[in-house]
């Protein structure tokens, strides 16, 4: 199998399902001539035209209610916000009218949003945010955050069969940093299905996006400290697996939920509110959330270290755990 | 939409916001004739005022709200009734359609028993381990409280409770001592968990709780209301209850021998009640020795009388009732109740009498209203009527509501004190016990100090201290037996 | 550049070039009397608190709504708001179901999820609108995208208020149809009161069909209480659009003759300016138009008007016999199944 980075594998995913399906087209600043700010769509226009690889206007609002219409008339738009935080300009549309329109009036609106997002890079407030909680609580959207190159793919591939609004966040740091094998031929990874990305015995880590490396990485300091550390990658938050979440919990008694959205509403809270609901009398430990901190993401290198959760302090944290 | 009934007319909603409308004016009255979409009444709301226009064609057949009334948003204004229909009075108003009517659940709310939080210490947010850099508080153990108390994960409590293990007899590993649950299932797959218990553990247990089915007359709340009691055993319960010592949490042999059964829905009742008690009031208790030498006489002198006459027997707890209620008059607290930041007292006394049901089933508390009415006749009377009255299955909710005072008596098992527990939201309850013959100082006609024998009876108040103190209470446990011991009728 | 403002359509040649008969301008005149008898009863159904929420009309803008909506192909698509009622009765909503709608009944278009005029077929290729005006705007532009993009000879109507016009969704939306050369046709409802908002307040050019200037195409402003002339200047709008030549924006002038919604009695609103505007009632305009040129008869016309009369009361009888809808399903279609993308409306 070839070995592909994470960004190949959503540029290869996007590539065979415009080709297997007229109805998608690619739409988005910078996506035709340029390839896109990432490069995702790069030689897209020479192979499919540029009536099927729009470069749109400034308009974040106009390409999200662009593709909702284009939707409803029964093609699969993959819109590209530019960087994740942009959609913040576009929020009416994909809360008022794409997650609103099937339940109101029973048009689905067949639309992937892909959101590049996260921090790590000195991005700054404006180009490093996670903004998927927000539209993890508003019914109607799925929220799709893959962490390996193989599940970018086939992530993506089922996003754009979806018959509903998906938000596909794709992590920056990982775009050229993580590299894994990808089959060549197409495939489609279900939503709502997380992924073991390393069995443990004693603590359950519940993660997504970049932060499955962060985790993994704290997971082999603690192993050497013969602590067990499992950690799950969602893969997706809407739907997420709450099945997985729980079995893993009950097994292992101890969880440290961890992200790197900011805490406060964070997703990390329905998962640890779940847990406590669901898998109380397994526990062994107070369920631990481990997030950002309140605060937009700064820009200095020292501030953003201290603001996206750190190897070490992960681990620190299930030391806590595996003494409790 | 007029299909030969009546059509009603409601108050519409004149925008998202509005919640009420006032009626302005009535355009018809009652039994004049209007047409369909015919304007009917005017109606002002905080966003317009308008006309509303009829629902139905007929006759107004009568109006239920006047004109200057202000009614929420759906409600029936009037009604009209198809033409040639009977048409009411005009000038019979209704009574008014939304009146309501205090919901009489109350005491039912009251009785529902509140679920108590875990059985576990309080944890101790103490410092995390030193080489924890995380700059959020780390989760922490508490530390062991030198009394055997220490916190207990949920797992652990599950795995203890599974396999009938006392996590204090399990050494831990975890922070500051606490077991895990690795360690009890290491414990567990040791074989040590047959082993039994470790004194220690169970006179911790003995402590805490009440023993609850060897004082089968501590009153419960009254409990679930209906259906009153399943085969009740009049006041004294016949049978000693089966399980007479509190059972050691720990330990215990795991299997053969051990019989489960389900707690009834009134066990449970009872239990959390008590528990909810405990929590609630701070409960003292006091005792007093009563000679009750005029009783028993004036006990004799009436007992035949009583019973060809009335068929009631003048127990010797319808004597101490008496005497409580008419004490009660000059102890207003010990009949009162904190409600929130208030001091409630009453001039009426409602005793409630508690009755054992059989096999230490449950506990039920019928009430006696305005006791301070009736005389020892009447009080003997009731406490007959409300004995017959549970044997029979024939309590009514109100008979075992509204309780503000409650008197316990496990006399018949010759027990001479107890501790009962206060029946919420009551402030005080009463204890008698066995009379017994002792050898009492008195004093003879000359003043002298002699030895006689005497039917003392001891007599103890349980009360909150929160609102009773203990003089208080004592001034009440004098005046009740100056009552008895001077009985004179 | 100043827009064109359009004559009134004065001969029944005049109207014959425009591609309409008799037949087609009697449905004309059937549907504004079924678009108002629909907001009068709906009106009082309200006031009799069998309408729940709010309740909104579009009094005065029944000649702008149907003559857009005449002027529509089969195939094409739109997003009418809330004034826009004759929009759904002339693509062929049928009114129980309006009223269903109206009092949240299962078999409203929107089953009781959605209320009052926030509704749509997407069979008759109407798409429901949203409370936040005017988000279907840019909605509608997409729609034109996906024509384009498969050179499909179809065409989007967008509607939206000159209050909405304002907001930056109609700015992205059409400079998105401009630079694209989409086939979308901007109608720009102006009824000179955005709720208690007079017109001055809200834009600063002249005509709102000003703008079209600055997005590169051609702007038109039309007395919507002309229902004829605003058939006409939709209709080669719309066909310009069709045949590649880019979109239109059309202003439609009129008066809101009523509140913003029932609980509002526009008092706000100077009493002359609504009897001069009521002197100018589409449909009295258009009746007196029709007995003029094409020979509506006293008995053609009542044959009319109890026709409507009889379609409104089955109508509201049907709507009171829907069912409320079930609470069970309160969860039901929050999302969609994949089934459901090949249902033939979906195109």
């Amino acid at each position: 199998m070839p070995e592909k980075t994470y960004l190949q594998a959503i540029s290869d995913s996007l590539r065979q399902e415009m080709r297997r399906d007229q109805r998608v087209f690619v739409l988005g600043e910078d996506v035709g001539v340029y390839g896109g700010a990432f490069k995702v769509t790069q030689g897209f226009q020479e192979e499919f035209g540029a009536s099927r690889v729009l470069d749109m206007p400034l308009s974040e609002t106009a390409i999200v209610a662009g593709a909702t219409g284009a939707a409803l008339m029964g093609m699969r738009p993959v819109a590209e916000m530019q960087f994740a935080d942009f959609v913040s300009c576009a929020w009416d549309h994909l809360v008022t009218i794409a997650a609103k329109q099937h339940y109101r009036t029973g048009t689905p609106i067949p639309i992937v949003l892909r959101l590049p997002s996260g921090g790590g890079f000195s991005g700054g407030p404006f180009h490093s945010q996670n903004p998927e909680s927000s539209f993890a609580h508003i019914p109607g959207l799925k929220v799709v955050c893959p962490a390996t190159p193989e599940d970018a793919k086939g992530l993506l591939a089922t996003a754009i069969e979806d018959p509903n609004p998906v938000l596909f966040f794709e992590h920056k740091h990982l775009y050229r940093r993580i590299r894994g094998d990808v089959p060549d031929e197409r495939y489609t990874t279900s939503f709502g299905e997380a992924r073991v990305h390393r069995e443990g015995e004693d603590i359950t880590v519940i993660t997504w996006g970049a932060m499955v490396y962060t985790a993994d990485e704290a997971a082999a300091k603690l192993a050497e400290e013969d602590v067990s550390v499992e950690v799950l990658d969602l893969r997706t938050l809407v739907p997420w697996d709450r099945d997985a979440v729980l079995a893993s919990v009950e097994r292992c008694s101890k969880a440290l939920v961890l992200h790197e959205d900011t805490k406060t509403g964070g997703f990390g809270g329905e998962i640890a509110a779940t847990i406590a609901e669901e898998a109380f009398e397994h526990l062994d430990a107070p369920v631990r959330r481990l997030a950002a901190p309140d605060s937009p993401v700064p820009f200095a290198p020292s501030l953003e270290k201290a603001f996206i959760p750190q190897v070490d302090v992960v681990a620190a944290a299930l030391r806590e755990l595996a003494a409790y | 939409m007029s299909t030969g009934t009546q059509v009603e007319v409601v108050m519409p909603q004149m925008g998202v916001s509005v919640s009420e409308g006032t009626i302005t004016r009535w355009l018809k009255q009652a039994g004049e004739s209007i047409a369909l979409d015919e304007p009917l009444l005017e109606i002002s709301t905080d966003k317009v005022d308008t006309e509303v226009p009829s629902p139905g064609e007929g006759v107004v057949s009568e109006i239920r709200v006047q004109e200057g009334e202000t009614v929420e948003v759906g409600t029936v204004l009037a009604t009209i009734a198809p033409a040639g229909a009977a048409v009411a009075e005009p000038e019979a108003p209704a009574a008014p359609p939304t009146e309501e009517e205090a919901p009489q659940e109350e005491a039912t709310a009251e009785a529902e028993p509140e679920r108590q939080p875990a059985a576990a210490a309080p944890v101790d947010p103490s410092e995390p381990v030193a080489e924890a850099p995380t700059p959020g508080a780390a989760p922490a153990a508490s530390e062991p409280e030198g009394n055997g108390k220490m916190f207990v994960s949920p797992v652990v409590a599950r795995i203890a409770a599974q396999h009938g293990v006392d996590p204090s007899v399990v050494t831990g590993t975890g922070q500051g001592g606490r077991v895990t649950k690795k360690d009890i299932l290491a414990f567990i797959e040791s074989g040590a968990a047959v082993e039994p218990a470790p004194e220690p553990a169970v006179e911790a247990a003995a402590q805490t709780v009440p023993p609850t089915p060897a004082a089968p007359a501590e009153p419960a709340p009254p409990t679930p209301p209906t259906p009153p009691a399943p085969a009740p055993s009049a006041a004294p319960p016949p049978q000693a209850p089966p399980r007479p010592a509190p059972e050691p949490v720990a330990a215990a042999a795991p299997l053969g021998g051990e019989v489960e059964e389900p707690m009834n829905a009134m066990r449970r009742g009872v239990a959390e009640h008590m528990r909810r008690s405990l929590d609630t009031s701070a409960h003292v208790t006091s005792a007093i020795e009563v000679d009750m030498s005029r009783v028993v006489a004036a006990r004799e002198r009436l007992k035949k009388d009583y019973q060809s006459s009335y068929g009631v027997n003048p127990t010797y707890l319808a004597f101490a009732t008496k005497a409580a209620v008419e004490t009660l008059k000059d102890w207003p607290w010990i009949n009162g109740e904190i409600r929130g930041e208030k001091i409630v007292t009453r001039p009426w006394v409602n005793v409630g009498i508690a009755v054992a049901l059989e096999d230490g089933k449950g506990l039920i508390v019928p009430v006696i209203r305005n006791a301070q009415d009736l005389n020892l006749l009447g009080i003997a009377r009731a406490i007959g009527d409300l004995a017959e009255r549970a044997r029979t299955k024939k309590l009514m909710p109100d008979d075992v509501q509204g309780g503000t005072f409650t008197i316990t008596n496990t006399g018949c098992f010759g027990t001479f004190h107890g501790t009962p527990i206060i029946s919420q939201p009551q402030a005080g309850i009463l204890g008698t016990y066995a009379l017994v013959k002792r050898p009492w100082v008195v004093q003879d006609e000359l003043g002298q100090d002699v030895i006689a024998i005497r039917p003392m009876m001891n007599v103890t108040l349980t009360y909150d201290h929160r609102l009773v103190d203990g003089a208080y209470a004592g001034g009440f446990l004098r005046d009740l037996r100056a009552r008895l011991e001077g009985w004179a009728d | 550049m100043a827009v064109r403002e359009a004559e009134p359509v004065e001969t029944l040649q005049q109207v014959k070039e425009a591609g309409l008969d008799r037949e087609d301008l009697l449905g004309m005149y059937r549907n504004m009397l079924i678009t108002r008898a629909i907001e009068e009863r709906g009106h009082i159904l309200y006031k009799q608190g069998k309408i729940p929420g709010s309740f909104y009309t579009g009094r005065g803008n029944e000649g702008s709504a149907v003559g857009v909506a005449t002027a529509m192909g089969a195939n094409d698509v739109g997003t009418p708001l809330q004034r826009d009622m004759g929009v759904h009765v002339t693509r062929g909503v049928e009114p129980w179901r309006v009223f269903a709608q109206y009092m949240g009944r299962v078999d409203g278009p929107t089953k009781g999820r959605d209320g009052n005029v926030h509704m749509g077929d997407a069979r008759l290729g109407l798409h429901t609108m949203v409370s936040h005006l005017p988000a279907m705007l840019p909605v509608a532009v997409g729609m034109a995208l996906a024509f384009k993009i498969r050179d499909e000879k179809r065409v989007a109507v967008a509607w939206c208020g000159e209050g909405a016009s304002a907001r930056g969704d109609a700015h992205e939306g059409m400079n998105l149809a401009g630079v694209r050369r989409l086939p979308v046709v901007f109608v720009i409802d102006n009824n000179q009161w955005a709720y208690s908002t007079p017109s001055h307040l809200e834009y600063a050019v002249d005509h709102l069909a000003d703008r079209a200037a600055g997005y590169g195409f051609d702007g038109v402003v039309v007395d919507g209480t002309d229902v004829l002339a605003v058939y006409r200047e939709a209709k080669r709008a719309i066909e310009k659009a069709r045949e590649g030549g880019g979109p239109t924006l059309i202003e439609s002038v009129t008066l809101r003759m009523e509140g913003h919604a029932v609980h509002d009695d526009a008092f706000y609103v100077p009493k002359e300016l609504f009897e001069e505007w009521a002197r100018r009632d589409p449909i009295e305009r258009f009746r007196s138009w029709l007995r003029d040129n094409a020979e509506l008869t006293d008995d053609a016309e009542d044959e009319i008007t109890s026709g409507v009369k009889r379609l409104l009361n089955d109508a509201i009888q049907r709507a009171e016999d829907s069912p409320l809808p079930d609470p069970s399903t309160v969860t039901d279609g929050v999302f969609a199944a994949a089934d459901e993308l090949e249902t033939p409306h979906h195109r």
